[in-house]
């Protein structure tokens, strides 16, 4: 009896840590193959004012970018099959208040015509990414449009629900600037997190929104701008999110988790003694 | 080994493997969750037959019983039973930090990749003869419409098909248009990603609806172009050659 129980009690010992040791490995499951790319931009939260006018300011550059690539638009006329915008590193930052997002992106020459925008979807209702174009089986809902153009020197609040419903706010609550400097662009785009405007994306820290990008390189080919309308680079929806405010509560539940775990260990072996006595 | 408790860890073990490392070489591997699942019924299963087989539940729990209590240990056992005692606890607080803890990553979207079609869309055949004439047409539409997304090798990595998520589908990957019958496709074409039900997330998806541009006699031709091109057939009712 002695030996028997050594031999099990031993093996369940292992066999219960190796149980642990595999939760632990199986609980995460690995990442998909080829994800180079990033999935999602975060809003780091930071204190005091935001750098949205100065674009090399060092609270800028120690962030380090999410990067995601872009695809000449040939979903719907008119196509392009060549673009100038291949990919772009997003920033962002905000102070619980308002955000900033810099896009930074590689074009040899600066011309007034370029131009770049942000999307993202509005509400909780699903949008389509090619300006929230109508969906068959899902009741879809607008699109929010941030767009800036080098030679309006600002930033477009735009909405749209549907091919050609494209149009600027009444209500403009969205500020850009741009730097253009050895062939790469930064540009800024800045807002209040939440703007109580209906038409508006609103922006809750700890909560994720989709964002989709587009850029054109307005370079005068023969007199015509070489990307303009739906000739532009894209990309489809990817995620965002402003950074929550950090939680400290979570150690206290850490802490209960530990204490109830102990003593449920405590009462298990006092009831097994008792059963063993009787 | 003897001993119920022994032979349930030798099958837990076994299990395991096979679940977690042998199966995946044959299909696709089992998610984490699922593995675990099948796990926790075969623990439930060994308690079953044990108790029932006459073994009684004595001599399954007992050992753990021992161990727990510690009664009449020496040795190895008694440093496994006090790791074991603050091990759990301490596992119990790190499950409650992630589950807590914010995280990084965005929310998992299970796309279903191929929902079911509308109903007009069911067993339709391709009208159009199987001729070279009719293929080489397709490929030719295929090349000017579809490759700049989907590849000129039907590999989906056409030039346009960086920065999309969900990306072109791989016509190549035995999984696409090889599992698929000619009338999903024509379906899949004709509506595009608009087209799809809520399950397979529409609003994601850069599949154009070619319907506003193609006819469907084009269409058709396409469907038989991309399998050729593609070196697939489509899958059938009968499978008749
Ligand atoms: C703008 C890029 C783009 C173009 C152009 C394009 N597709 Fe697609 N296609 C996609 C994407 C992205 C998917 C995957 C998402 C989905 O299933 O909707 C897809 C999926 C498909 C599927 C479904 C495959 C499956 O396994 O479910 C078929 C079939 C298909 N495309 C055929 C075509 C054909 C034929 C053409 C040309 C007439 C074409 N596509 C042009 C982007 C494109």
């Amino acid at each position: 009896m002695g030996r028997k129980t050594l031999i099990n009690v031993t093996l369940g010992t292992i066999l219960m840590t190796a149980g642990f040791g595999a939760a632990w490995a199986v609980a995460s499951d690995p990442p998909p193959d080829g994800e180079t790319s990033s999935v999602a931009v975060r809003l780091y939260l930071t204190e005091g004012s935001l750098p949205t006018d100065d674009l090399n300011a060092a609270a800028w550059n120690s962030i380090q970018p999410s990067e995601f690539k872009l695809a000449p638009q040939v979903h719907w006329p008119d196509r392009i099959q060549e673009v100038t915008v291949k990919s772009v590193k997003v920033r962002g930052m905000h102070n619980g208040r308002d955000l900033a997002v810099m896009l930074e992106y590689d074009d040899p020459s600066e011309d007034v015509a370029d131009a770049a925008a942000l999307e993202f979807m509005v509400g909780d209702q699903k949008a389509h990414f090619a300006h929230g174009q109508g969906m068959l089986q899902v009741e879809g809902g607008p699109v929010n449009i941030w767009y800036w153009k080098k030679e309006n020197g600002k930033a477009t609040d735009m909405s749209a629900k549907g091919f050609k419903t494209l149009r600027a706010q009444e209500r403009q609550d969205v500020s850009a600037t741009g730097a253009w400097q050895d062939g790469t662009w930064r540009v800024v785009f800045s807002r209040p997190l939440q703007t109580g405007d209906e038409a508006d994306v609103q922006i809750t820290p700890g909560e994720w929104r989709n964002v989709a990008f587009a850029f054109w390189d307005g370079q005068l080919v023969d007199g015509v701008e070489k990307e303009k309308g739906s000739q532009k680079a894209v990309s489809s929806w990817w995620y965002i999110r402003a950074e929550p405010q950090p939680d400290n509560s979570i150690y206290g539940y850490v802490v209960l988790g530990i204490a109830i775990a102990a003593g449920f260990e405590f009462f298990l072996v006092r009831k097994i003694r008792k059963g063993n006595q009787a | 080994m003897k001993g119920p408790l022994a032979q349930t860890g030798i099958l837990l073990v076994g299990m395991y493997v096979f679940l977690k490392f042998i199966l995946p070489l044959f299909t696709a591997p089992l998610p984490a969750s699922l593995i675990f699942l099948y796990l926790a019924l075969t623990v439930a299963a060994a308690m079953i037959f044990y108790t029932m087989s006459g073994a009684g539940l004595e001599e399954f729990m007992g050992p753990i019983g021992r161990f727990l209590t510690g009664e009449g240990q020496k040795g190895v056992a008694t440093t496994a039973r006090v790791m074991v005692f603050m091990l759990f606890p301490l596992l119990v607080g790190w499950q409650t930090y992630t589950k807590l803890a914010p995280s990084d990553v965005p929310p998992p979207e299970n796309r279903t990749i191929h929902p079911a079609p509308p109903g007009e869309f069911v067993g339709l055949s391709n009208p159009f003869q199987k001729t070279q004439e009719n293929i080489m047409m397709g490929k030719g539409l295929y090349a000017a419409f579809c490759s700049p997304c989907h590849g000129a090798n039907f590999d989906g990595k056409g030039p346009a098909s960086v920065g999309f998520n969900p990306p072109p589908a791989n016509f190549g990957d035995p999984g696409t248009i090889a599992q698929l019958q000619e009338s999903y496709l024509f379906w899949r074409i004709k509506k595009g990603g608009v087209g799809l039900p809520v399950e397979g997330m529409p609003w994601k998806s850069a599949m154009p609806r070619w319907e506003v541009e193609l006819p469907d006699e084009w269409i058709w031709k396409i469907i038989m172009g991309e399998y050729d091109g593609a070196g697939q057939s489509p899958r059938t009712w009968e499978e008749e050659e």
